[in-house]
């Protein structure tokens, strides 16, 4: 997962400046004005609605968490009769070791990984190319494409189950089922309208001059492209990555049905189906190891998350 | 197969402006660059490949499969038969197509109740947190960045309706409960919403916060001058300034809790007594739930047909999203 | 999601599917001479196996490979689920040799999902000594052998002894009729808070184990010809919904969980937090291996028989083979199934290392389970693993001494697991609304049921 965030850290600095320039305004003033600030009850009143907000969110956002943290190292019992008890009888390590070698976690982290590089990888490729060829390069067919891609955004993704599972199992050329490989969740993840858009309408934000000028300089359309306008798009390229990564780590209906060998599934197909071998407290600590790496992500590559997220709003399974 | 709920288009980043100045003092030339292009088509087609390849095999083409097989009897076993509206009569006349429909505008109206004005609430307190804004986003956008697989086995858990569960017995700290939750024809859906508001609303209020740092200081100011107080700013310059982004989150919640289909599928798988059971699940059914083959063809009606719906909801989010993003 | 995975640890055996395809195919595959070459199967292995387990099935492979010199086997790890089954059977990507459970093979016959490899079955040693009744769930209508039988079981009420005690009731004494068995389920929940009587709903294992109930109400689902359910003409059906009614409102007496499948009940069974419950008489290894159930909690019973024409319900676990597969293919598959599956059963060799290696590796030898030959011939398999067993044959006692006097009834015949599904319905309706109409929710279902079967008719 590094892998791919890390890919994207050099937008991170290009971001930043956007959100700095922005603060020193809603620090000069947001609802409240100076003056407001400086009356006592409002101050006071502030205050505490932003520490009661304070232990709601640490009790609502960080509560689970910190239950599932807890039940980890849990015996069953303890677990099933009191809960919220802490350790009334003692902590039991083991299930961690337990869910890392027998749940082989680690391997079905991995799986989960590849999975998000690959798609990652495949979403920023068809966005970027194809937002350049539609926004820059403009040809006279054009808008019949972003017709065709707009109108795919009105269909629900359910729609496509059964006849997408056919074309992965008979793919036209190819010849050879894409079942228990991944790319059968890499490939059909570029045809993501959202992406095509959003690059498309970051493209349409830039000035043409820029091009103009490169072309001038004698720059053909790959190195206008390679040169120019990749290095211009980081940002959106980063937002585009958060959602292919989110996305990845939160399918589960349909890399359940193309990865049937276990050995090639992610945690989010594996979990469901372990939960029917194994005891609660092993479970429970499989499900802590399973949401430790993409938190602590989190917490190193926040802003990049929450810039993504305030763009795009929220990613839907 | 995940699909992305469309969203707002992004303002331009400033970030790249400098970038761009830098670029264009330096040549100043002008001329139409689509002429320039226009001798390149096979260029174009190039770095139109990549879109042309995933789209026509991975969407379009399997779009057109689909309205193909909802008029065709096919279990992907027998070969074919055009059976012309036959599958649309059967799913319509199915007695459970009408409780999976109430289910779903029910969760609808839930997830819109608990997962509107939450979020809103927070993120205007939160806009004015002045100091450590970055850990109060954090907290509240936790619950996200948890597999949504991983929340709902979890919440299920939680959800244990014997006295001994989590939460009953924190019910039982304040007197109250044991509560059904799940278990129950009339819990187990607000039971559904309250996991999937838990899980969704940290985005919501990571856009809204976005949305209220660009409203303008001075429409605080003017309020001022005019005497509102702090009630009277919020309720006639925060609000009315972010209409744009609320409509938008109002629209994109209904095209997303049409769709629902992890959170009952995982914590209830549809019970108790089809209580959950919403119009995903039940296309679910028919497709995946027949042990002696699939009846693709009513799942493909009924997927078209709430298509249809969820067209409409999309044609009037474009058409908000681009008159609010010129504006 | 686990309906049917369910249904098919239900034998404990392993499952895993597989293949399928065109009719076309099917009907075709008219297997030839088959002719001598070298030959490729893909055969199913059970998900999740501990490396003992896969190190033995390893080996075992290796031993069949050398007896048959032109099969190469290819192991697949796959299990069951009727969720995946079809789309699996479409896409082609279910192993050559597979297992189903008993309730659907008859309709994958009828579809010819499977192949007809009754030629080569008719072949096999004891092709004539099967049990009648297991042996019809895998056979067509013309009475051929589609698909063999590998495991059978008939259903059990399983108790947990410690509540029992706690309880003040006698462990060594269960219930013996459904006035007592609600008793002892009032009494446990009154003593010790944990469900005293708990039943799975969901899933389709709602309608399974109603099934089973109105069994040994002394009702039936399905008519004599298979041709209509009896939901709403047999009052046994009624009777038992009342039944649980009573248990879950009167007595409140069921705990608090009504959305059990087959994983979550026996989760919370070997935690303790049940005192008795129905499903298939083998599942204490399943128990055991999966759930870490404390064996001294353990005991199993047979189910009350009361009524006119009370009977036990039974199912267990067909293997059966693609229809994509050649003639020559087919063959193997047979060859395969003989050596891995049924030499354990019929092969007193093949029995006792079987029996011996589970033993060594702490898996459990000795769950009851129903002969699938006649019953001389399981007696001399009991026989041969007895030195093996390692499971408390004291504490299911009550199961095993009555268990040969219970009449066998097969599940119902015709859309099965659709019906199952509807049924799953009005048990949730009436665990979960005090004031369900059981007959308004009969009738409801009855109608649905009557499409299902003029539909398959």
């Amino acid at each position: 997962m590094s892998g791919v965030i890390g890919a994207d850290a050099p937008a991170e600095p290009q971001a930043a400046p956007a959100q700095r320039r922005e603060r020193p305004q809603a620090e000069d003033r947001g609802i409240l004005s100076v003056a407001d600030w400086r009356r006592g009850r409002v101050r006071l009143t502030t205050r505490l609605t932003h520490l009661i907000l304070l232990l709601s969110l640490v009790v609502v956002g960080l509560g689970p968490i910190l239950w599932l943290a807890k039940s980890a190292v849990t015996p069953t019992q303890d677990t099933l009769r009191q809960p919220l008890a802490l350790w009334p009888n003692g902590i039991d390590w083991a299930n961690l070791a337990e869910a890392w070698t027998r749940v082989e976690i680690d391997k079905y982290f991995l799986n989960t990984v590849i999975i998000a590089l690959g798609v990652w990888l495949v979403q920023v490729v068809v966005a970027t190319t194809a937002g350049y060829a539609l926004s820059v390069l403009r040809p006279r067919y054009g808008k019949i494409i972003v017709g065709l891609v707009l109108a795919t955004l009105f269909v629900p993704s359910i729609v496509l189950l059964v006849p997408l599972y056919l074309t992965i199992v008979q793919p036209p050329l190819l010849g050879q089922s894409l079942i228990n490989t991944f790319w059968a969740v890499w490939l059909p993840a570029g045809a993501n309208a959202f992406n095509v858009l959003l690059v498309m309408r970051f493209f349409d934000s830039l000035p043409r001059e820029v091009f103009e000028a490169a072309r001038m300089d004698g720059a053909g359309p790959y190195r206008l492209f390679w040169s120019i306008v990749v290095p211009m798009s980081r940002p959106i390229i980063g937002v585009v990555s958060v959602f292919a990564v989110i996305a990845a780590w939160k399918d589960f209906l349909w890399p359940m049905l193309v990865l049937k060998d276990p050995a090639m599934q992610p945690l989010s197909v594996r979990l469901p189906q372990l939960q029917q071998f194994i005891e609660l407290d092993v479970f429970l600590a499989a499900l802590a190891i399973a949401t430790v790496i993409p938190i602590a992500l989190f917490l190193v590559f926040q802003r990049l998350f929450l810039n993504g997220a305030s763009l795009g709003g929220a990613v839907k399974g | 197969m995940t699909q992305l709920t469309p969203t707002t288009a992004p303002p331009p980043l400033p970030a790249t402006a400098e970038t761009i100045e830098r670029t264009v003092a330096a040549t100043r030339r002008r001329r139409g660059v689509a002429g320039w292009f226009r001798g390149d088509g096979p260029h174009i087609l190039v770095f139109l490949l990549p879109l042309l390849f995933s789209f026509i095999l991975f969407s379009w083409k399997p779009i057109v499969d689909a309205a193909v097989m909802a008029f065709q009897h096919t279990n992907l076993i027998a070969p074919a038969e055009w059976v012309g509206w036959e599958n649309f009569a059967t799913v319509l006349s199915d007695p459970l197509l009408g409780k999976a429909v109430v289910n779903t505008l029910w969760f609808a109206a839930l997830a819109l109740l608990l997962g509107y004005p939450i979020p809103l609430v927070v993120a205007v307190l939160m806009s004015e947190v002045r100091r450590a804004r970055g850990l109060y986003s954090a907290l509240a956008y936790l619950p996200v960045i948890v597999p949504p697989v991983v929340g709902a086995l979890l919440w299920k858990f939680f959800y244990d309706a014997s006295p001994n569960g989590v939460f009953n017995t924190i019910a039982a700290w304040f007197g109250a409960g044991p509560f059904p939750w799940l278990q129950d024809q009339a819990t187990a859906m607000p039971s559904i919403v309250l996991f999937a508001t838990w899980s969704a609303a940290g985005g919501t209020i990571i856009i809204y916060l976005a949305a209220l740092v660009g409203v303008a200081p001075e429409l605080y100011d003017a309020a001022e001058v005019d005497g509102a107080g702090v009630w009277r700013k919020v309720w006639h310059v925060t609000i009315p300034q972010l209409r744009g982004v609320l409509l938008i989150t109002f629209i994109l919640q209904i095209i997303g809790t049409a769709q629902v289909f992890l959170e009952p599928f995982l914590l209830t798988a549809g019970g108790p007594a089809n209580s959950t059971t919403t119009v995903l699940m039940l296309i679910y059914k028919y497709a995946f739930q027949n042990s002696l083959g699939g009846d693709y063809g009513a799942a493909t009606a009924l997927s078209l047909m709430l298509a249809v719906v969820l067209a409409i909801f999309s044609a009037i989010y474009f058409r908000l999203t681009r008159s609010w993003s010129t504006s | 999601m686990s309906s049917n995975i369910t249904r098919s640890a239900l034998a404990s055996v392993a499952f895993v599917s597989s293949a399928v395809l065109l009719a076309g195919c099917a009907g075709a595959a008219e297997p030839e001479a088959a002719e001598d070459g070298p030959v490729t199967i893909t055969v199913s292995i059970d998900a999740g196996l501990e490396q003992e387990a896969r190190d033995n099935f390893d080996a075992r492979v290796a031993l069949f490979e050398d007896a048959n010199e032109d099969i190469t086997i290819e192991a697949q790890e796959y299990t069951w689920t009727a969720p995946t089954f079809t789309t699996d059977l479409a896409g082609g990507t279910l192993p050559d040799v597979f297992t189903i459970p008993f309730t659907d093979g008859r309709g994958l016959i009828a579809n010819q999902q499977i192949a007809d490899i009754s030629q080569y079955v008719a072949d096999l040693p004891y092709a004539d000594q099967f049990n009648p009744n297991v042996a019809q769930a895998g056979q067509a209508d013309d009475g051929t052998q589609w698909a063999i039988p590998i495991a059978a079981y008939g259903q059990g009420l399983h108790y947990n002894r410690t509540l029992f005690e706690a309880a003040g009731l006698d462990p060594d004494n269960p219930p013996t009729t459904w006035d007592e068995v609600r008793e002892a389920a009032k009494k446990i929940s009154d003593a010790t808070g944990e469900a005293g009587y708990a039943t799975m709903t969901s899933g389709n294992t709602g309608g399974w184990i109603l099934t089973t109930l109105v069994n040994a109400f002394g009702g039936r689902t399905e008519n004599a010809e298979a041709t209509a359910s009896t939901l709403t003409s047999d009052p046994a059906v009624a009777e038992v919904l009342q039944y649980l009614h009573d248990l879950r409102w009167e007595d409140d007496a069921m705990g608090a969980n009504f959305l059990y499948d087959w994983g979550t009940i026996n989760q919370d069974f070997a935690s303790g937090r049940i005192g008795m419950y129905v499903s298939g008489g083998g599942n204490y290894g399943n128990l055991v291996t999966q759930n870490a159930l404390n064996p001294d909690d353990y005991g199993l019973t047979v189910l009350p028989l009361q009524g006119a024409d009370p009977g036990l319900l039974g199912g267990g676990t067909l293997a059966a083979v693609s229809p994509k597969a050649s003639a020559a293919e087919q063959e193997a598959a047979v060859k395969w199934i003989d050596f891995y599956y049924m030499a354990k059963l019929a092969d007193e060799d093949t029995a006792v290392e079987t029996a011996e290696l589970a033993a060594s590796l702490d898996q459990p030898v000795g769950a009851p389970e129903l002969p699938v030959f006649d019953q001389e011939q399981f007696a001399t398999y009991q026989s041969w693993i007895a030195p093996f067993v390692n499971v408390p044959v004291d504490q299911m006692a009550p199961y095993t001494d009555a268990i040969f006097d219970q009449p066998l009834i097969p599940e119902p015949r015709v859309a099965t697991q659709d019906v199952y599904a509807l049924l799953d319905t009005v048990v949730q309706a009436v665990l979960t609304d005090e004031n369900a109409d059981i007959d308004a929710l009969l009738a409801d279902v009855q109608t649905q049921a009557d499409a299902l079967y003029a539909k398959a008719g």
